[in-house]
């Protein structure tokens, strides 16, 4: 103990050089963290939903009474779409059948299909303190076959991908911190036209939406229109709801047409979530597995 | 006994901070404001007024191993909590053996330390490029309401734990003298 108070300045500068020795090996590209933070991250995940159930349990509450006042309201708005609703059931199950057949009649496999997915759900355990990293910890990790880069949705729409996964917890990148190089390759649906392709670059702070980049020229998109992942980039699936356009500009040099996506899903209250396991093996994942064997 | 408590408190107020932002009502979030909690360190700073002694370093020992708890949970740079809560208990530490301890010399020296901690994590996030925050925006939107917020919390924790503390700490190195 008496070393700290004699060597003060030497003690410091050792304390420097740990520090940007530590921030030098967590800056790099890492693909897997060490087994010490897994650890970590397992053992205080655990502790964290021990103590977010009780917590989420009264939040819960408070907002239920919130929503008692608008219950009629809402029923009646809810009877309307749940005959819409029985209506559009009929149709897409006619269309899955005729689906079913024709892929039948071309001899696709299902696990060639980029829509297809598994889906792993999870709980919101803790979000860190430090809001600067918008990341979030849910309650499933390897042992339930979460990866890193996985996408994360709720039932309104995506709301980032998996950073890292340790044994029982893993990491959620939220969309609000996605930069250059996390890009999701997107559909934009049009009317009667093909679909308008792009990528999403990242968030803009200022104006609280996803930057989206169209990869051609694609003329006036009106506003409202829904933004999917298109299945390309060879990590997520296609068809995820990612949110809807809020305004079309050009990028600063004039020369691309970018817009500006509102993302659907609220990114502050969560707390039910379904990771993303897509079907189809990509050609990475294929060499790495004949590795291991 | 009393030895185990402080490491306990430290694990649970770490816990804590996960669940913190859903106890922020959700004005604050779109008024752009950023609360960040620092509650472990406002519980190393009671320690190191009213649990180690001039010559023990307790506190320090603890804010370097949670601090480095807090990067590796919570962010996914390691190393920058770990030296600022080190390095500003530390300057506490130093601090407190100059003044007399009480209530204000407290309070002062957590709103003293909670803004260097802060500014200097700013400082090293802008630095590695994670925030690109301007230095005026950081001051109205971070430090001042994370500032108060914070010193709300050291109310509670000073007035539920201080005497615990004092007793833990005669227990302690009484003990060790006889």
């Amino acid at each position: 103990m008496s070393f700290f108070r004699r060597k003060r300045l030497f003690t410091i500068l050792i304390g420097f050089i740990i520090l940007v020795g530590l921030i030098g090996f967590s800056l790099r590209d890492r693909d897997e963290l060490s087994s010490v933070e897994q650890f970590l991250q397992d053992v205080v995940g655990w502790m964290q939903q021990a103590v977010h159930t009780p917590v989420e349990y009264t939040t819960n509450i408070i907002s239920n009474i919130n929503d008692v006042k608008n219950v009629y309201q809402e029923n009646q708005i809810l009877k309307e779409q749940l005959a819409r609703y029985q209506r559009n059931l009929y149709e897409v199950q006619e269309l899955r059948k005729e689906n079913q057949e024709l892929m039948s009649i071309l001899d696709k496999a299902q696990s060639d299909d980029i829509t297809a997915f598994k889906s792993i759900h999870a709980t919101i355990s803790a979000r860190s303190p430090e809001q600067w990293f918008k990341q979030v910890t849910i309650n499933k990790g390897k042992q339930d076959g979460v990866q890193s880069n996985m996408a994360v949705i709720t039932g309104e729409g995506m709301i980032g991908k998996v950073q890292s996964a340790s044994q029982f917890t893993s990491t959620v990148l939220l969309l609000n911190g996605f930069d250059r190089s996390n890009r999701i390759s997107v559909n934009v649906n049009l009317e009667g036209e093909e679909d308008a392709s792009g990528f999403i670059l990242g968030y803009d702070q200022d104006r609280e939406a996803l930057l989206l980049e169209f990869t051609d020229y694609e003329g006036e998109i009106p506003e409202g229109e829904f933004v999917f992942s298109s299945g390309l980039g060879g990590v997520f699936p296609k068809g995820l709801e990612i949110g809807a356009i809020q305004e079309m500009t050009t990028d600063q040099y004039g020369l691309t047409q970018v817009a500006y996506v509102k993302p659907s899903a609220d990114l502050y209250n969560l707390n039910h979530v379904i990771v993303i396991d897509r079907n189809v093996i990509t050609s990475d994942e294929e060499t790495v597995e004949e590795e291991v064997e | 006994m009393s030895r185990l408590f402080l490491p306990l408190f430290l694990l649970l107020l770490l816990v804590l901070e996960g669940v913190a932002l859903d106890f922020i009502p959700s004005q604050i979030i779109e008024n752009d404001w950023i609360l960040v909690a620092h509650w472990l360190f406002i519980f190393l700073v009671l320690m190191t007024l009213f649990y180690d002694l001039e010559h023990t370093y307790y506190s320090v020992l603890f804010a370097i191993i949670f601090g480095l708890m807090v990067d590796i949970v919570y962010t996914n740079v390691i190393g920058v909590y770990m030296f600022m809560y080190g390095f500003t208990i530390y300057f506490v530490h130093g601090m407190s053996k100059m003044l007399h301890t009480n209530f204000f010399v407290a309070f002062l020296l957590s709103a003293v330390g909670i803004s260097v901690v802060d500014f200097g994590i700013y400082l090293i996030y802008s630095f590695i490029g994670i925030s690109q925050m301007d230095s005026s925006v950081y001051f109205t939107n971070r430090l001042l309401p994370s500032l108060v917020a914070n010193l709300i919390f050291f109310l509670i924790l000073y007035v539920s734990l201080k005497k615990k503390m004092v007793k833990w700490s005669k227990e302690r190195f009484d003990i060790k003298k006889s």
